[in-house]
């Protein structure tokens, strides 16, 4: 595994390196938004958030942005390689196929998270402000991260057995939004408990939403369970569904069509 | 090192079920080089793709170094290398080097391995001087020095080849034909296709062909070349011979067709090769420009094996 991990990583440093100007525009696109929650902290505190401090706005938007490319990264990647043809020498290496995507996708979190702290950093020390957060809410911003990365892999299964998929990308980042704000913590009872199991990333949030809050949480035990349940049941989903996908489109002989 | 058994592919299409592959069966040994010819559509490309695993074959068993690898396509991937047809293989965005570093990884290498690896292959392909160009700026032909590179990282003792000269110069045809020589020499066992039959006879020590899916023949190139020769000799005169001289040759028992008055195409009653000093010996003292045994070459082999094929449907 370290062997595939060190090639990505090259891979993805090189690229950082070669085309500045992605990793340039990507940084003044996250200062952009922290120095706005920065500076204009004192509007969000107020209102549709109430009890989420800076520390929390921030960590939210920080765990949408990974989310985002978890669910994503995979499902564009492929199509990506089988329009380059690349992706027939890919599955020719000796690794699972998910094996290899997951890691790829990993190293774009990785990739994403480095610009991000690099400006929190710059910006804290640039105003002085405070970021208070339980370490805690680490736990539940990487269960939300995992259960989307069974989305994702979800989505490099449909990729694989169908190649275009730039109009599911879109309605993608409509179905999260749908389906994080979702108030499932709000909800009782067995419909609750179901509803939460079955639909991804809303306990999971409801459980971060819980640690960022000013307010000592009181999270229940239950919570946590089900969050790491759901996280196990749709990772694991999707895992197997691309390793379906993957028999399936070396089946029909179509790993490399576009 | 490859054992193809039985190997059987259909693929669904609109119109229904085509037979891409019907039942080819087939090995490389070590060191040994194996064209694999057909015409366009014949299942060459699937049939490779069968045994490195990116096809999953409906029947037939790939066997390469002794392990079965049939629907395992990691453990396949592991024991073999493939410039693959039509597909790119290469990272653009990357140099040459970064490419065989990265592929070199991906197949296990460190990257310090990867890197003594990279260097020594590009210059066995004379890409030395172009290691740190990235792959877009580079030739059609260099693309494809560099796609066999990838494919030879890790060292495989099988190589599959899909038209590895296509669209080459002769000078880059000449390095892959010699690297495709040198692999050989150095115990790699190479399945290539390609529509090149020259290519083919100068690299092949077996052949097989096939058509529609079928095999048609296979065999050491030489006996098959021989098996396709004809006993006919062509002899080349600068004037045309007189009419007695050519009677005493039909005298011989030996018959005669002229395509030209100056070019003669005899046929001896017996194939034996000093049968043609009988011959010479009729023909003294005329001026004699060429004597030539026919010597079948690839072009004729799979022009005559297709014709057969045609006349069994
Ligand atoms: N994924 C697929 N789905 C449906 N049919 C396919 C698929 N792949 C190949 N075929 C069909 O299988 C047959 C064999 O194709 P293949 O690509 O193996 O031929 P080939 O010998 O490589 O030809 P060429 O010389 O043109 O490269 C063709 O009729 C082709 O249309
Ligand atoms: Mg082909």
């Amino acid at each position: 595994m370290t062997s595939l991990l060190v090639a990505e990583w090259r891979r993805t440093v090189i690229d950082l390196v070669r085309y500045p100007l992605e990793t340039v525009s990507m940084t003044v696109v996250m200062f952009a938004v922290f120095a706005g929650m920065f500076f204009g902290a004192h509007y969000l505190t107020a209102a549709p958030f109430g009890g989420v401090n800076l520390a929390g706005v921030v960590i939210g938007y920080t765990v949408w942005t990974l989310v985002m490319s978890a669910a994503g990264f995979m499902g564009s990647s492929i199509q990506n390689e089988a329009q380059n043809g690349t992706l027939e020498q890919v599955m020719l290496a000796p690794w699972l196929t998910v094996q290899i995507f997951l890691v790829r996708s990993l190293m774009d979190v990785v990739e994403m998270l480095i610009p991000i702290l690099a400006v929190l950093a710059g910006l804290v020390l640039l105003s002085g402000a405070q970021l208070h957060w339980r370490p805690l809410a680490l736990l539940p911003a990487m269960m939300t991260v995992v259960t989307a990365w069974g989305i994702g892999l979800m989505m490099a299964a449909l990729a694989l057995l169908f190649k275009r998929m730039s109009q599911m990308q879109m309605m993608l980042q409509f179905a999260l939004l749908f389906v994080i704000m979702v108030p499932v913590a709000a909800m009782q009872g067995v419909v609750g408990a179901v509803l939460g199991l079955l639909a991804p990333l809303t306990v999971q949030v409801s459980v971060l939403h819980a640690t960022l809050s000013v307010a000592v949480p009181g999270i229940s035990a239950n919570l946590w369970w089900e969050a790491a349940a759901d996280m196990a049941l749709w990772f694991g989903a999707g895992y197997w569904l691309l390793r379906a996908a993957d028999t399936l489109a070396r089946r029909r002989g179509i790993v490399g069509h576009y | 090192m490859l054992m193809a058994n039985g190997l059987v592919k259909r693929f669904r299409t609109r119109t229904g079920l085509t037979t891409a592959v019907d039942n080819i069966t087939m090995s490389v040994a070590a060191g040994e080089v194996l064209a694999f010819l057909g015409p366009n559509g014949a299942g060459k490309t699937t049939t490779i793709k069968m045994v490195a695993g990116l096809i999953r074959p409906d029947r037939g068993q790939v066997v390469v170094h002794n392990m079965d690898v049939t629907g395992r396509p990691a453990l396949a991937a592991a024991r073999l290398g493939a410039v693959l047809e039509g597909s790119r293989n290469l990272y653009w965005r990357l140099t040459c080097l970064e490419n065989l570093i990265y592929w070199g990884t991906l197949r296990r290498l460190s990257p310090s391995e990867a890197r003594s690896r990279a260097v020594e292959l590009l210059r066995l392909v004379d890409l030395e001087q172009c290691q740190h160009n990235t792959v877009q700026t580079l030739s059609r032909g260099m693309q494809q020095k560099l796609a066999l590179c990838q494919a030879l990282m890790h060292q495989p003792k099988l190589v599959l080849l899909d038209e590895p000269t296509l669209g080459l110069d002769l000078v880059s045809a000449q390095v892959i034909k010699a690297m495709v020589r040198r692999l050989a020499g150095d115990g790699v066992a190479i399945l290539l296709t390609t529509h090149q039959m020259d290519v083919a006879q100068q690299l092949a020590d077996r052949l097989a062909i096939i058509r529609s899916g079928k095999l048609m023949l296979t065999g050491k190139t030489a006996e098959v070349l021989a098996r396709y020769s004809r006993p006919v000799w062509r002899i080349a005169v600068s004037h045309p011979l007189p009419a007695d001289r050519l009677a005493a040759v039909r005298d011989l028992g030996w018959s005669i067709e002229q395509p030209t008055p100056a070019d003669l195409l005899v046929t001896p009653p017996a194939d034996d090769p000093t049968v043609i000093y009988r011959l010479l010996d009729v023909l003294r003292p005329q001026p004699i420009r060429l004597v030539q045994r026919h010597q079948a070459d690839l072009a004729e082999v799979f022009r005559q094996v297709m014709a057969e094929g045609e006349a069994l449907l």
